[in-house]
Parts: structure tokens; sequence; C-alpha cells
């Protein structure tokens, strides 16, 4: 279908074109869609969490007990069963990362907004390196540098010229693999999600507006469209937790005493 | 491992989720550090055999190295 509707010259497929908005006023490269999505994203939240912590009562309203429920998911499930019993320090962290990631990411599926912010690579990026030296921060903090460093590159019980081989292989896990990862997961699933609703929504758009033919499979190709989008809110969440549930493991690990 | 862990079973499978995600760092960064080292040689040398060997050094290493972190008790 696609190859056909491609020879008659009609469809243009969506690209990365399509992730690199204008800016909004001016040339001002800093007042694009996505600026203004995190900034909104930010009062989002704050607002959210200020109302529902204000009142608080012992028998909740539903707007207490919504912020209560993410605020213990992450509290408990990702802080405390992950970091062990220092793990309140952290909270703060964790639960302004998942939020603010869960929010952005839910952009892409709230109409109108319709953009995940994630799916422009640099804050994913800066997400991932405050991450970075979050944990390395602590390591260092909780077990002294040399010793830290000792123990990422050297592996006891291992003869002294294989450290050639593991040596480099450890150093790039901690400094290079880990924050790279965390972020390009994000920003991939981010932007895969997007082009996908994009070719399906676009697609069956533009097939309404073929032979009479393509008018009648367009619903598909919209029908295909709604039921990646609820795939896509699982996606926005799983990722959202998957992102914090890693800074808490590497928290975890620098807190770690001895492998 | 840790000494005030008071539930076993909750830092077992805590172990055994970091283990997983530790070990797909390693085998990812396995391949890409002695890759990479290969790839250089390549670059350097004008040849071409040195990446696949690279490759497979790093990929057998980091299996080595997953091993020795949590494959021996």
């Amino acid at each position: 279908m696609g190859v056909r509707l491609a020879s008659e010259g009609g469809f243009k497929p969506p690209s990365t074109a399509d992730f690199e908005l204008p800016p909004v006023f001016g040339d001002n490269p800093y007042t694009t869609k996505p600026v203004f999505l995190v900034f909104f994203s930010v009062i989002l939240v704050s607002v959210f969490f200020i109302l529902a912590s204000r009142k608080a009562a012992v028998v909740p309203s539903k707007l207490q007990f919504a912020g209560e429920s993410i605020y213990s998911f992450v509290r408990n499930d990702l802080a405390r069963d992950v970091i062990g019993h220092e793990f309140m320090r952290f909270v703060p962290y964790l639960f302004t990362l998942f939020t603010f990631i869960l929010t952005n990411n839910l952009f892409g599926i709230i109409p109108f907004l319709q953009f995940p912010t994630m799916s422009r690579v640099s804050f994913p990026y800066v997400l991932a390196i405050f991450t970075f030296v979050i944990f390395h921060y602590v390591a260092v903090k909780h077990k002294g540098l040399i010793a830290y460093l000792k123990e990422i590159m050297f592996m006891p019980g291992v003869p002294k010229p294989v450290y050639i081989l593991l040596t480099p292989i450890e150093v790039a896990t901690y400094f290079l693999v880990r924050p790279l990862t965390l972020s390009l997961r994000l920003f991939a699933n981010m932007f895969a999600g997007h082009l996908l609703l994009l070719v399906f929504i676009l697609g069956g758009e533009h097939l309404l507006q073929g032979a009479i033919g393509l008018k009648l499979v367009s619903p598909f190709a919209f029908a295909f469209g709604i039921g990646l989008t609820f795939f896509e809110f699982m996606v926005q969440c799983l990722q959202a937790y998957i992102f914090t549930l890693l800074t808490a493991l590497y928290i975890a690990g620098a807190l770690a005493d001895e492998h | 491992m840790s000494p005030n862990s008071n539930n076993d079973d909750l830092s077992n499978s805590q172990n055994e989720e970091n283990a997983l995600w530790s070990i797909v760092g390693y085998l990812l960064s396995g391949l890409l550090i002695w890759g990479g080292i290969g790839w250089g040689f390549d670059q350097w040398l004008g040849t071409t055999y040195f990446l696949l060997v690279g490759l497979l050094l790093g990929a057998g290493a980091s299996l080595y190295l997953v091993w020795l972190r949590f494959g021996r008790d």
C-alpha cells in the first residue's frame, strides 16, 4: 500500500523533520514547543501535588488519594525495595524524576499537546547526567574515591594480566554505557512511539483523500492508530518507571559495600 | 550483602534485578570498547579484521566478567 501511494507521488511519510519544531517566538531557538512543554510539566506536577497534599486528612479526598498513591509507589516500590535502609534521602530525587518523566511522556498522547518531550534527545541526556553525577557522588562519599575506583576497575581474584581485558569494560560500563543507555532508551522509545502514531494517523488521513478503495481501508489505519495510542500509554508509563528504577539500582550499587 | 537488610527475600530479588541490568550493561560495553579498539587498529593499519577480533574478544571478556561478578559464589 505504502509503495503504491509513494508511486502516486502523494504521501510524504513522517520523518525526523516532524520532530524539529520551529521556534514559537521569532528566531529564538529556546522557544520551541518541547521547551514550553517542559515548563508546563513542572507547573502541572507542582500544582497537582501541592493541591493533593495541602489539606491532608485522615480520610483522604480523591485528589489526595491519587497523589499519595503515586508518592507511596515511588517511595515503597522503587526507593525502599531497591535502595534499602538509607532510601529516604533519595526519595525526593526519584519522585521528581518519575513524575517529571511520566508527565512529559504522557504529553505524547494528550490531545492538543501531542508531543513527547523526551523524543528530543537533549532532555533525556540532561536527566541521565543528573543520575550519573548523583550515583557517582554517593559512591565516592560512601566508599572514598580511591576505594571506589579500585572496586570498579579491579575485580578481586583475577590474575593480573586479565585486567588489561576487563578494566576497560568495567570503566566503560560505569562511565559511558550506563548514562548513555539510560538516556537513549527513553529517547528512542518516545521517538519511535511518536513516529508510529504519526504513520498510522497521517496515513489514515491520506487514505481518506484517495480513491474509493483507499477510503474504505482508512478506518483500519485509524483504528490501529487508536489501538497504538493505548499501547503508547503503556510504554510511556513503563519508560518513566524503568528510568527511575535504574537510577535507584545505580544508587543502591553505589551504597552496596562489597561484591 | 548489606548487614542490616531486614528481609532476605527482598534483597535477593533486588540483587537479581540489579544483576539483570548490570549484565546487559557489561555485554554491551564489552562489545563497544574492544570492538572500538579493534576498529581503531583497522583505521590505523589499514586492515579490516581487527574489528572482528575486537568484537569477539570483547564478547568473551564481558561474558567472563559477568561470570566473575555474578556466577561464582
